[in-house]
């Protein structure tokens, strides 16, 4: 069947199948950024934005992405800087395969939370795994970015 | 101590262009599946493909296609690449089918039927290792005795342990591409260790190969000891798919996949029988029976037993000890390498052992440990005789920094009043690094530079950066000892065809071993050269660049161990640490919380203090989640097989961690990869019995667990 989708600004037509998960989709168009990690919404590496909200891509269908806006890292560009440099500064980016899922969780975090408090933040991330940093340099970088008290 | 060196893959890695495994193709790539066993332990009476496939569209192999020998490479040989007639744990690799569509092979593979005789199995790890009968047969025995009186108090308990998955977020993934031409394999793999890979495609492949070509994928998405060995067996499998089909052959594995069939952490058993005199309070005399699950074979075991029953005395001086180590075999995957290596095990025993004599002795855990942990001339187990009294420093640091004993007064006084209840626990650790007593000796490992005629520097090991920075912390202690520019100098993705062997990365080594002769290296060329800036040397003599330079690792003369009687010097150097930790019991949900975790390390020199921390914080994090979340089997629970059973921590779980480090002025970069898994968990529970005096012999405290403990409690 044959969908089509914004990404990152740009318009694609696809051809995909009925079964075809969004995560399978984005990382055949070569959006490799996005990964995948455990195919149970469960882990959050595979995150993307549709219409600006973080949703796993590995449990989202591709033909539900049908005249949808998705976002990836990539698609960020120079919005993302300032997210990854809080992240850098702290050196809490150990394998680096949950990053870029980070990154975008963190940077809708921002949009959608006023004036978050730390509970609030930890509660926003709580889907997106990390097995290397215990979170707390992450969480020390993300923190300063969004000048929580 | 730089503290802003940043890692030079931190920016590629979020913003992702970083490679990981499953980002790498290749022309006319297909890709593979392993089809494995259902059954803990039967005979395979046949193999039944499904209809309305055309199997000519597969490859397909089994152990009848092995082309060397079926036998994955390991310290004990023991392990078929795939079962032949009889599998002996589910999991366990039949066949290793490849398709170029990725959903037809998965549909085909899901629908393969087999039919087994099914035999007597034991897959719950205490049925395994409460039975002397399942004993693989060899031993170890370390008897530091003269005393063969038994006087003084009498304390004694069993404890155990439950397996732990590595749960690196990228599973495991291999790549490999026949080249005819040349007959060599390379392989692209998400692994620690190049080398076991390349002797694991090497075996598997016999002579119809002649050489096989390792290169890592250049993110690693963590290891923590489980891209160890299986890599080796994945790599294998891989390769003879990419040799039978002439093809480039990529196997990614599902987490479903991953979880079940992987390495885990050893399930342990171990029975502590302790004399103490109640007038000095110290010690006297202590035998340890340590037993570990191996698994259905015994691979790697060996080793982590050995550093097991190395560390199992605990940090303390005990004049008559004797440790009896040994594997037991069940019916599950074998266990392999994780973060700590049988110290886990053996702290979880001997923290909470202190924990309980100290109670019987009306003695403070603190001070119990005071009186008994190691001074300078005491000795280990092993005789090695102790050389630093840090350990004390560290304990001392950590009960100030939390302030352990007010909060001690404190919370008996408000537990007084409320259900719910407070409590603060112990313990203490160490880990020697590198390999385990002659380990280094053997390895003779290897690194080789290239300064070239820019005067950029290539820096070739074959450890792997897998999330711990080792590439830029190595590359760090290059370029600061001659002062030359961060930007000229990179450590190379390993790859075994042009890096020497600088050995696996495992054991603490890497900064420890290959860092410190990194840096001896450095020396010596600026020696050999005589220059003060290396920039304007090489600009001045172009003529003498590129240039290589080797340097092999010799360890110290004065590292003598004894294998066969365990007596001498296991390690030369050990990182020491204590850990303070909070905890607040739920009555009403039987939840236990951690409030905060306080942790004082001495791992010598700190290279890269940022790298340092996310080390310490990441590994503490594993240890809190082993000591009251994690688990693995568990009767009546059913298959753990994803993160929706497997509870890794999350943002909501993690407790403020606070991390310093002592002693940083020594010379030496000590091992710190795997302590902070070691020692924090006892003292979980150590908190947890403070909190309540409910004394509990295994992990993970889960409230359904407590709740059981306390309901028996009741009942009895």
């Amino acid at each position: 069947m044959k969908i089509s989708l914004n990404i990152n600004n740009q318009k694609y037509d696809c051809q995909i199948e009925p079964d075809e998960t969004l995560l399978n989709l984005l990382r055949k168009l070569g959006f490799k950024s996005v990964k995948k990690g455990c195919d149970t919404a469960t882990c959050g590496v595979c995150t993307v934005l549709l219409n600006e909200n973080p949703i796993l891509s590995c449990s989202y269908l591709a033909v539900r992405a049908d005249g949808k806006n998705i976002t990836t890292v990539e698609g960020l560009g120079k919005k993302a800087d300032a997210i990854i440099d809080a992240i850098v500064n702290e050196g809490a980016d150990q394998c680096g395969f949950c990053g870029p899922a980070l990154i975008l969780t963190v940077y809708a975090l921002q949009k959608e939370l006023k004036n978050p408090t730390m509970e609030d933040v930890n509660r926003y991330l709580a889907g997106n795994l990390c097995r290397c940093s215990g979170y707390e340099g992450q969480l020390r970088g993300i923190k300063k970015f969004l000048g929580v008290k | 101590m730089k503290k802003a060196v940043k890692k030079f893959d931190a920016r590629p890695k979020l913003n992702g262009s970083w490679k990981f495994l499953d980002d790498y193709s290749y022309e006319n790539m297909i890709f593979g599946q392993l089809f494995y066993s259902t059954c803990h332990h039967g005979i395979i009476k046949n193999i039944i493909f499904p209809k309305n496939f055309d199997l000519n569209e597969f490859t397909i192999i089994s152990a009848k296609n092995i082309l060397g020998k079926n036998i994955v490479p390991e310290p004990v040989c023991d392990q078929p690449f795939m079962a032949e007639k009889e599998v002996m744990h589910f999991g366990q690799i039949i066949l290793g089918i490849a398709h170029s569509d990725k959903k037809t092979l998965r549909d085909f593979v899901e629908n393969i039927k087999v039919k087994y005789e099914k035999l007597s199995a034991i897959i719950d790890p205490k049925e395994c290792l409460d039975n002397e009968r399942n004993h693989f047969g060899k031993e170890i025995l370390i008897n530091h005795s003269n005393n063969e009186k038994n006087t003084g108090n009498y304390h004694k308990n069993i404890y155990y342990t439950q397996h732990q998955e590595q749960a690196y977020l990228e599973p495991q993934g291999a790549i490999a591409i026949y080249d005819e031409t040349k007959k060599t394999m390379f392989v692209r793999v998400t692994a620690q260790c190049p080398f076991f890979v390349k002797s694991g495609v090497e075996t598997i492949m016999g002579n119809a190969i002649n050489e096989a070509i390792i290169e890592t994928s250049e993110g690693i998405g963590g290891a923590f000891g489980g891209k160890e060995d299986f890599p080796n067996l994945l790599a294998g499998i891989t390769s003879l798919l990419a040799y039978k089909s002439g093809k480039p052959v990529k196997i990614v594995l599902t987490r479903n996949d991953d979880i079940q069939i992987t390495t885990k952490r050893h399930p342990s058993r171990i029975e502590i029988e302790t004399w103490t005199n109640p007038l000095t309070q110290k010690i006297e005399k202590c035998n340890i029976d340590y037993r570990l699950d191996a698994g259905a074979f015994q691979t790697l075991s060996p080793v982590v037993m050995a550093r097991g029953v190395l560390h199992v005395g605990g940090s303390y001086a005990i004049p008559n000890i004797k440790i009896r180590g040994r594997l037991f075999k069940s019916n599950t995957p074998s266990n392999g390498a994780f973060r700590g290596f049988g110290v886990p095990q053996a702290l979880a025993a001997m923290e909470a052992h202190i924990d309980q004599i100290a109670i019987d002795l009306k003695i403070d855990p603190y001070l119990f440990r005071k009186v008994n942990l190691f001074k300078i001339g005491d000795e280990f187990p092993t005789t090695q005789k102790i050389t630093e009294n840090n350990l004390i420093d560290c304990l001392e640091r950590v009960i100030k920094n939390s302030n352990y004993l007010s909060k001690k007064k404190e919370f008996a006084e408000w537990n007084k009043d409320n259900s719910n209840k407070k409590g603060i626990g112990i313990s203490v650790g160490f880990h020697g690094g590198g390999f385990t007593g002659n380990g280094e000796k053997v390895l003779k490992s290897e690194l080789k530079i290239i300064i070239e005629k820019n005067a950029n520097v290539k820096i070739f090991v074959a450890n792997t950066d897998m999330g711990q920075g080792a590439h830029t912390t190595l590359s760090q202690m290059f370029y600061e000892t001659i002062n030359h520019p961060k930007e000229k100098c990179r450590v190379q993705l390993p790859n075994t065809s042009k890096t020497p062997n600088s050995g696996p990365t495992v054991a603490s080594r890497t900064i420890y071993i290959i860092g410190n002769l990194l840096q001896k290296l450095a020396r010596e060329i600026q020696k050999k050269l005589n220059f003060e800036n290396l920039e304007s040397y090489v600009a001045t003599h172009q003529n003498e660049f590129p240039r290589e330079f080797r340097k092999v690792y010799i360890p110290d003369k004065s590292i003598v161990f004894d294998e066969n009687n365990y007596v001498g010097m296991a390690y030369k150097d050990y990182s020491w640490a204590a850990c303070v930790n909070e905890i607040y019991f739920h009555a009403d949900t039987y939840k236990l919380e951690i409030i905060k975790s306080w942790n004082v390390f001495d791992i010598g020199k700190v290279v890269n203090q940022k790298i340092a921390e996310g080390q310490a914080e990441g590994g503490i994090l594993q240890a809190l989640a082993y000591a009251n979340s994690e688990f693995f089997y568990k009767k009546k629970f059913g298959r753990v097989r994803n993160f929706t059973d497997y509870t890794l921590p999350t943002t909501l779980d993690v407790p403020e961690i606070d991390v310093e480090f002592i002693h940083t002025d020594n010379k030496i970069a000590k091992g710190l990869g795997e302590i902070p898994m070691d020692f924090p968990a006892p003292a979980v529970r150590n908190a947890f019995l403070n909190a309540t005096g409910i004394f509990v012999d295994e992990y993970p405290l889960t409230p359904e667990n407590i709740f059981n403990i306390i309901r028996s409690k009741n009942e009895n």
